[in-house]
């Protein structure tokens, strides 16, 4: 009987296994290149973080179909407005994929500044988003981490090549520096996959792992 | 069976063939004694109820995890909600691949415009990145297998179940690209307003084949329980030789069982897949087996193939940009077969470990038949909760922006 009962259950949560798992395996559609400056008050006080996230060609050339341009080939921002209206709504939802910490809390962060916009660059043929994302309430930090991440790997982000991120205002003694992505590695991937889907490792935030992250040290 | 080959099967076929072999040597004798140990106590009650319980909560598990990837957006291209994305060796690797082959698109397809060979770099890397997308969400793996298992559906059923459903989405993506894009110059939110509506419409029939399955499933699970608690044996043992394994359920299920097993090609998959996929004994249901099988392998053909894939829509928005749609059509029906592929292969191990359940559960009746009938009853709820939770996936988060 109970020979029976396992077997048959077995089989079938082999089954189930193999058809969860490999369903899992989602992959990004959209691939964003982060440019993000911190801005700070003249106190010393972080107030906001400023974005200009630029998409790739395939996404941006999707987001803009059937927008018409004065000049072909062309937008202007103000052609572009509705679209930058629509990306800054739902990206709402996933609360900017912006996470801060300072002092080992995470920061909260305000629906973004009004003055947000979207800039097309027809040479590239790539769209850019620029938004001011202010915080709840400034905040001074000694120790202060900013990251950009989609953990679900929908939206893949990734620092720009050259000065990703800016400090604005920051005071003299505040030392930038950037967190080069983990390389997905095979101890990472046995960590990783050790995890259920609502647990979370503190030690390991899923996404954030091989996201850029920025560290301000402020003595 | 040739159409794969076999050393993507091997593990598969091999256990399958072992555990056949094996069964085939344990089972017993004549039909009359695999009465035993079937009949109705409480205990074996229990147990069925208990791996009913487990199995369907396993297949709701397998649910959340398909739909919870292809819920809303933050840019308005179905993406999920899950928590986490499980990143493992093989599936990290597989996961990396379909980036990699995705990035590689705007690329190929610039350089086809100029260059003729870079066209059929494009066409190869779109049949590699079908075959490892087809892996990720919203291509209907888990509803074709369920149907499949709910259904006794052989794995040749589901490999032109999957086929027919992934070509079909591809023929939805030109075509809504065609109309919309090249033709109508709709914008990108129009676009996937319209996705939206023909997700609503792919949902809503998904979770109508899950009821109608569950409707038929459902009470044949009923009358099996009900028939445990009769009395087994009704005489019987004059089956021919070649019913040796379904003898059981002349006795134990009459009416109900005549009508579930007897496919009309039982014989033929008899001879013809023996062991090796488990399907000794594994008949079409008259329902389903009979012309108007196909019919209702269409319904299911049609509610998984209906919702375009978002990754072949920007390829054809991008090729359409470029001057070079064409190519993005051929791309995407590549992409399709690449796709087929895939979801075949995953519906024929749901088959294949299903088939192979079966086998144990044919070894003894009565308890075994439920278990099974159990099974098919929990593949129909399945399908409905994935059907629910796409549904209302959308309507929760509404976040179909068009970008």
């Amino acid at each position: 009987m109970s020979h029976r009962y396992f077997a048959c259950l077995f089989a079938l949560v082999a089954a189930l296994q193999v058809t969860s798992a490999i369903e899992a395996g989602a992959h990004p559609h959209v691939w964003v290149t982060v440019r993000s400056e911190l801005v700070y008050a003249s106190d010393g006080s972080v107030t906001g973080v400023r974005h200009a996230w630029t998409f790739d060609d395939m996404f941006s050339t999707f987001a803009t179909q059937g927008i018409e341009g004065k000049k072909k080939g062309q937008f202007t921002r103000e052609e572009l407005a509705p679209l930058a209206k629509v990306n800054v709504d739902s990206l709402k939802e996933y609360d900017f994929f912006t996470h801060a910490n300072a002092n080992g809390k995470p920061v909260e962060f305000s629906d973004p500044a009004a003055d947000y916009y979207l800039e097309w660059d027809p040479k590239e043929t790539v769209l850019t988003l620029f938004f001011l994302l202010p915080l709840k309430a400034p905040v001074k930090a000694k120790d202060l981490s900013l990251e950009i991440y989609d953990r679900e790997f929908f939206v893949d982000f990734s620092f720009a090549e050259k000065n990703p991120v800016k400090l604005i205002g920051a005071p003299a003694q505040c030392k930038l520096s950037i967190v080069n992505p983990e390389q997905m590695n095979s101890d990472l991937a046995a960590r990783l996959s050790q995890l259920g889907a609502d647990q979370r490792d503190p030690t390991l935030t899923i996404g954030s792992e091989y996201a850029n992250k920025a560290v301000v040290k402020c003595p | 069976m040739s159409l794969f080959p076999s050393p993507l099967w091997g593990g598969v076929r091999g256990g399958g063939g072992d555990w056949c072999t094996r069964i085939a040597q344990q089972r017993p004798p004549s039909p009359t004694l695999s009465h035993k140990g079937g009949g109705s106590t409480p205990v074996a009650l229990h147990r069925c109820a208990l791996t009913i319980m487990l199995v369907g909560g396993l297949l709701l598990i397998a649910g959340f995890s398909d739909t919870a990837s292809a819920q809303g957006s933050p840019l308005g291209m179905p993406r999920g909600q899950a928590p986490a994305v499980p990143i493992g060796g093989v599936l990290g690797w597989i996961f990396a691949k379909q980036a990699e082959f995705y990035r590689q698109f705007s690329g190929l397809i610039r350089a086809a415009k100029s260059d003729g060979t870079a066209a059929w770099s494009l066409f190869a890397l779109s049949f590699l990145y079908g075959a490892f997308h087809a892996a990720g969400p919203g291509h209907g793996k888990a509803v074709i297998s369920s149907y499949l298992v709910a259904n006794e559906q052989t794995w040749r059923r589901g490999v032109v179940l999957s086929f027919a459903s992934a070509l079909l989405q591809a023929l939805v993506a030109v075509v809504l690209v065609a109309i919309a894009a090249a033709l109508l110059h709709t914008t990108a939110a129009t676009m996937g307003r319209a996705v939206n509506v023909i997700e609503i419409v792919s949902y809503a029939l998904i979770i109508l084949i899950g009821l109608r399955l569950l409707w038929v499933k459902g009470r044949a699970f009923i009358a099996s329980a009900k028939t445990l608690h009769r009395p087994a044996s009704v005489g019987a043992a004059a089956t021919p030789l070649d019913h040796q394994p379904h003898a059981h359920c002349h006795h134990d299920h009459g009416r109900e069982c005549h009508h579930d097993e007897h496919g009309r090609d039982h014989h033929h998959h008899h001879e013809d897949e023996a062991c090796a996929w488990g399907h000794a004994h594994a008949p079409e249901p008259e329902e389903l087996g009979g012309p108007g099988g196909w019919r209702r392998g269409l319904s299911a053909v049609i509610a998984v193939g209906l919702r375009p894939c978002s990754g072949a829509i920007l390829v054809l928005v991008f090729s359409l940009a470029q001057g070079l749609f064409w190519a993005g059509a051929v791309s995407t029906f590549i992409m399709g077969v690449g796709t087929a592929i895939t979801v075949a292969m995953i519906a024929a191990i749901a088959v294949a470990a299903k088939a192979w359940a079966k086998r144990f559960a044919d070894t003894r009746s009565g308890y075994g038949m439920l278990a099974m009938r159990g099974i098919e009853a929990g593949a129909a709820v399945v399908i409905i909760a994935f059907g629910t939770l796409l549904l209302t996936g959308y309507i929760v988060t509404e976040r179909m922006v068009g970008i």
